[in-house]
């Protein structure tokens, strides 16, 4: 078990900034934990993923660090703004996808990234240009003027993924970019998010797509709450599993076991079933 | 600087004064606004009950009812079906926040730096922006029941219908906050609107008499009399007090005193006292307002 930060390669890692740092990081609700003392360190341009089976507390963790949650114990920053503290920086340097489409779907494309530049404060006249640009680097210039509802979830997932850099966020979140994609959809999106990263993006996903996590800088393999392995995929197939060609998913049952994990749908689960069979003023 | 997609964009920051963000307030507004016109159903439900209470209940009812202080049964009942779509409007807008806040628009909302009050304000006056439009509905139909409208009529009934559209917005963004789950309409429209609505002295008045046979008139000495003690005949027939009970729950109905500051407008018939409507009317909102923000953040930050 390894808690330590670790450095993305040998050689860059003295001068590499930190982007992200959870201190003893927790959250609790009443008498269940969701998150305990969780401490990590992401250097800038780094590339991580936090892995973890259901309700495992990847998506509280995420939301702590996006200052959508308050931690009950420890602290966090990003790109050095407190969590709790200075949340308005925070804000203004990350960009967010969220796992279900966050976008407005009476509303066209252009009318949801219209909106998200005016809540960061994007200057007005600005506000055309990078909505146009937005929408060529999402593949969507055709479909800026139609309503988000017809759109495939390919579709809306790479419009938030452009609106979510239409601010220049400094850290990038995707909490499960590519679920819910066809194999077309996820490669189109995987090779955005690769050039990004060559760019020199940090990013922090989730995600439950063990080829993804392999490819990278680094994994965090997260359990009932705990930060239970940390590092490089290669490093974490090395120290955890037994067999020589075993791969990261060996090392994930390794470490959480072969139970499954059914929960109880929750509140917001029930919505969600309730609004994809139509549910009347939902949409 | 150019942002990873290629454009010119230099974030100067949201501009606001003690969290109002006249940009934020103003794109949200908009945002409501472009809902509400795409969504047909609304506006076509604003028309059909409109019609269903003036015509069918205008005339069926008030055949019997004949008069309340020189009133046909419809006309008594214009202010109140005025209310009736504002109170779906303005809840209906509001209870989509738990709809958005899951897997809406909202998160994206809440994890930008606009100030979350600005955030607010922009539902509110959304809310009352479509208030205005669905309760206008029925003014438009005011020429064919005998009721004359006139410039300052129409400003003043706007202005309440407006104020109570924001009340009635925060109110529904009060319950909203509390609400874990939504899965349909029909308690807060059962629970809330019709409560509301029938308490408020929208279709009986306050003080009145009620019940009649039609073919029984009230001697005109008698109506006088009546009418001095407070007591609205209508019709003919016999005279029936409202029972206490109900009374009291009209008289704690803040409905009421915006209803009769709407019908007073309209109709120049007024039943309760004007300090009283006027105050209820323009002050409570804006309490609700501050309520209703305080609790918009709580919701938006414990997730």
């Amino acid at each position: 078990m390894n808690s330590n930060a670790q450095p993305v390669s040998e050689g860059a890692a003295q001068t590499a900034r930190i982007a992200i740092e959870a201190d003893r990081l927790g959250r609790r609700y009443g008498d269940v934990v969701a998150v305990e003392s969780v401490s990590l360190s992401i250097a800038v341009g780094e590339f991580f993923a936090l892995l973890g089976p259901n309700g495992a507390g990847k998506t509280t963790t995420m939301h702590m660090l996006t200052t959508l949650v308050t931690p009950t114990s420890g602290s966090a920053t990003v790109m050095g703004y407190d969590v709790v503290r200075d949340a308005a920086q925070v804000r203004r340097s990350l960009g967010m996808v969220f796992q279900d489409p966050a976008l407005d779907d009476r509303l066209t494309a252009e009318e949801n990234l219209e909106i998200h530049a005016v809540l960061y404060g994007v200057p007005r006249r600005q506000v055309k240009g990078a909505i146009q640009a937005a929408l060529e680097w999402a593949s969507l210039a055709d479909a800026g003027k139609r309503r988000v509802r017809g759109f495939s979830g390919g579709m809306k997932r790479r419009l938030e993924l452009a609106r979510a850099l239409m601010h220049s966020p400094r850290v990038l979140f995707l909490d499960e970019p590519t679920i819910g994609l066809d194999p077309q959809g996820r490669r189109n999106l995987w090779e955005k998010i690769a050039q990004l990263r060559h760019a020199g993006m940090t990013v922090l996903m989730t995600t439950h797509n063990l080829p993804e996590a392999e490819a990278c800088d680094r994994v965090g393999i997260i359990d009932h709450g705990r930060l239970v392995a940390i590092g490089t995929p290669t490093a974490l197939v090395k120290e955890h599993a037994d067999r020589s060609d075993a791969d990261l998913e060996d090392v994930f049952i390794a470490l959480t076991g072969n139970q499954l994990r059914d929960e109880v749908a929750t509140a917001r689960d029930r919505m969600v079933s309730f609004a994809k069979q139509g549910g009347e003023h939902t949409r | 600087m150019t942002n990873p997609l290629g454009a010119r964009v230099t974030p100067v920051g949201v501009r606001s004064w003690a969290g109002i963000a006249p940009s934020v307030v103003l794109v949200l507004w908009k945002r409501e606004m472009r809902r509400y016109w795409r969504d047909r159903s609304q506006i076509f439900g604003g028309f059909s009950r409109t019609i269903l209470w003036l015509v069918i209940l205008g005339f069926g009812l008030g055949a019997s009812l004949r008069e309340i202080e020189g009133y046909s049964y419809a006309q008594y009942i214009l202010p109140g079906v005025i209310v009736l779509n504002v109170l779906f409007a303005s809840l209906q807008c509001a209870i989509a926040l738990v709809w958005d806040r899951e897997v809406g628009l909202l998160r994206e909302v809440v994890v930008s730096p606009a100030p979350m009050f600005s955030v607010t304000l922009g539902k509110l006056l959304g809310g009352a922006t479509i208030s205005l439009f669905q309760g206008t509905i029925p003014l438009l139909f005011a020429p064919f029941i005998g009721v004359r409208l006139t410039v300052l009529s129409v400003l003043g009934a706007w202005l309440v219908i407006f104020f109570l559209g924001i009340f009635m917005t925060a109110l529904g963004v009060i319950i909203a906050s509390r609400l874990k789950t939504f899965e349909g309409f029909g308690s807060i429209s059962n629970g809330v609107i019709q409560p509301l609505y029938f308490l408020s002295g929208s279709i009986f008045p306050l003080r009145g008499v009620i019940g009649g046979v039609g073919f029984l008139d009230i001697p005109d000495a008698l109506r006088e009399e009546l009418r001095r003690i407070g007591v609205f005949a209508i019709g003919g027939g016999w005279v029936v007090q409202l029972p206490d009970w109900i009374k009291v729950l009209v008289y704690a109905n803040p409905v009421s005193y915006q209803l009769d500051l709407l019908r007073y407008y309209l109709l120049r018939f007024q039943q309760l006292p004007l300090t009283a409507d006027l105050l209820v009317t323009f002050a409570l909102p804006l309490i609700a307002a501050v309520i209703a923000a305080w609790f918009m953040g709580r919701m938006l930050k414990h997730k």
